[in-house]
């Protein structure tokens, strides 16, 4: 098989030939920028150096699919918040947003979000997408991946703001909820459309450390239904931080996998969910890339299947300045251990 | 007699206001306690402080969640305000423990839980100079040089800006040893906070607020001794 086909069969459930590499968040490392001669605050402004980075990363580490862009404000620029790049800061910062909404009172939002697609760095993401797509033939699996409408809301807004109205002034920041929503089906669709294998749904900001099951259950998941509902490719439901109050519900929002981090009991949740259920997970990345000797790496990776996902993600973006020995030990140990069928998905 | 109830009263209601968030009550309670003559010091620390402690325990047995954090520290926060300017300096003397530069690292937007560990410090008499979100690492030695605080405590709520934290220490223990280093955020664990050099840490802004008011009830027990 191809990665690409590997990667799509993995998250059709068909049958793989070995458990494919790859991540719904970032994976970009400095091997690959240092190797590109590129500097990090660079890659998330020009559509090559993007792409070049993940592709880069990719095919030094053996990795099977990428995603793009790598940071969080791609969207909330395009609505006017603004982003800071950090140009001249020293060592690796990922751009933020600078100027959130401080109250309900000043949200103001486009009637259609069709014109965001050609605000801010909108049009990079989407020809980044398009070279990558195009590599090599096409080889590697390439997703697409947007904040879930809670977390998005988190982006443009002030975050304590939200978490208090969500309590304090439920019909207003329900109603504002519903319009993030529109926007993360009408960035899917639009990539969709783009022709990514998969697309990732990054509700991270709703974990039971913030949010309460009920809370989830209220304000959360009918949301996260209507966005795994409008999208036909292959779409996967991630949360990081505490999940194992929370994982049935998220498994019964209708995406085709949901991903968790180290937080989640994976034993615990595939015994909740079944074995037809896609699970994946759920190393710590910054623990295991970066301060494990690379000895100890295999045990992590070897857990994480033995516990039951059916691909090894990270549970959260790859910090870059990762030790090459240790990524080349977690793809030596998916490799390895990754051969013989997962709960719910089959070996050709 | 009479007294002792009235103040066990007003401590109740303030106790009480803080954990159902209710800060209309807060506010009369501690107008109460201005108006009837009673300590502003012993209500911000066995009422409104006690009654964050019993909110980090109910974070602790996740019956709270960050929007009730959020609401009840807001109800503090009323009442530390309408307090805090009454406390006498005798009061305040014997627990002060001095100066505090706080703020969340360069690269990092999110400041929940600085901001509440930043009023529990203030709960607990702390001089807080707080830095704000986005922070140039160099305004930490900065400010701490400038103030000569004995804490600097930094927050970063996302792996991709902890790195800075590790920077940070290095440039202000150099300058000075004897500071000691608070770490908060999501991604710190104490392994973190071991390999960068911090003297102490809180994962979360529940955590923060577990942290801070242990911190607080040791106070509080160092006066009611």
């Amino acid at each position: 098989m191809t990665p690409k086909e590997r990667v799509k069969a993995l998250l059709n459930k068909q049958p793989v030939d070995t458990m494919p590499i790859f991540s719904g968040m970032g994976t970009v490392t400095v091997q690959a920028i240092e190797k590109l001669n590129y500097r990090f605050a660079k890659v998330h402004t020009d559509a090559a150096m993007m792409a070049n980075a993940a592709i880069e990363t990719a095919e030094i580490f053996d990795f099977d699919g990428i995603v793009v862009p790598f940071d969080m404000c791609t969207i909330p620029e395009a609505l006017g918040r603004g982003v800071s790049l950090y140009e001249d800061a020293e060592g690796l910062l990922y751009p933020t947003v600078p100027t959130k909404w401080a109250s309900m009172e000043e949200v103001d939002l486009p009637d259609s979000f069709d014109g965001i697609f050609s605000q801010g760095r909108m049009p990079v993401v989407d020809e980044a997408l398009k070279l990558c797509l195009n590599h090599d033939g096409g080889k590697l699996g390439i997703g697409g991946w947007v904040l879930g409408p809670f977390t998005m809301a988190g982006q443009v807004m002030e975050l304590d703001v939200l978490l208090k109205g969500a309590a304090k002034d439920k019909e207003r920041v329900g109603a504002f909820l519903g319009r993030m929503t529109d926007l993360v089906i009408a960035v899917a669709k639009h990539y969709e459309e783009l022709g990514v294998d998969f697309i990732n749904i990054r509700e991270m900001g709703t974990g039971t450390d913030l949010l309460s099951p009920r809370m989830w259950k209220n304000l959360i998941k009918p949301n996260m239904e209507k966005v795994f509902a409008a999208v036909d490719i292959p779409i996967i439901n991630h949360i990081c931080g505490s999940t194992d109050l929370i994982i049935e519900m998220m498994n019964d929002c209708g995406a085709d996998g949901v991903s968790v981090d180290q937080k989640n009991n994976v034993v615990q949740s595939r015994e909740k969910l079944g074995p037809d259920a896609l699970i994946l997970g759920n190393f710590d990345p910054y623990g295991t890339l970066v301060q494990m000797e690379a000895s100890e790496v295999e045990g992590v990776i070897k857990k994480c299947i033995d516990d039951g996902v059916d691909a090894v993600w990270p549970g959260c973006d790859i910090w870059p300045d990762v030790k090459k020995e240790n990524v080349e030990a977690y793809v030596a140990a998916v490799r390895k251990h990754g051969g013989k069928p997962s709960p719910a998905v089959g070996r050709l | 007699m009479a007294d002792e109830q009235r103040r066990q009263e007003l401590l109740k209601e303030l106790h009480e206001g803080v954990v159902e968030y209710e800060d209309d009550r807060v506010k009369q309670a501690a107008q109460d306690v201005l108006d009837e003559g009673l300590n502003a010091y012993d209500a911000i620390m066995n009422g409104l402080a006690a009654g964050m402690e019993e909110v980090g325990e109910l974070y602790d047995q996740q019956e709270y969640f960050v929007p009730e954090l959020l609401m009840c520290a807001d109800s503090l926060y009323i009442g530390l305000g309408i307090l805090k300017p009454h406390i006498r300096p005798e009061d305040i003397g014997a627990s002060a423990k001095g100066q505090v530069v706080i703020g969340t690292v360069q690269g990092d937007v999110h400041d929940i839980g600085k901001n509440i560990i930043k009023m529990m410090f203030e709960v607990g008499g702390f001089t807080v100079y707080d830095l704000g979100r986005d922070v140039p690492l160099e305004k930490f030695v900065e400010e701490q040089l400038k103030t000569d605080s004995e804490i600097v405590a930094l927050s970063a709520m996302m792996t991709t800006t902890m790195m800075g934290m590790q920077k940070v220490i290095e440039m202000i223990k150099e300058k000075n040893p004897k500071v000691q280093i608070m770490l908060g955020g999501a991604p710190v664990t104490s392994d973190v906070a071991d390999l960068f050099g911090a003297d102490g840490y809180a994962e979360s802004a529940g955590n923060a607020v577990q942290e801070a008011v242990k911190m607080i009830s040791n106070l509080r027990k160092l006066q009611n001794q």
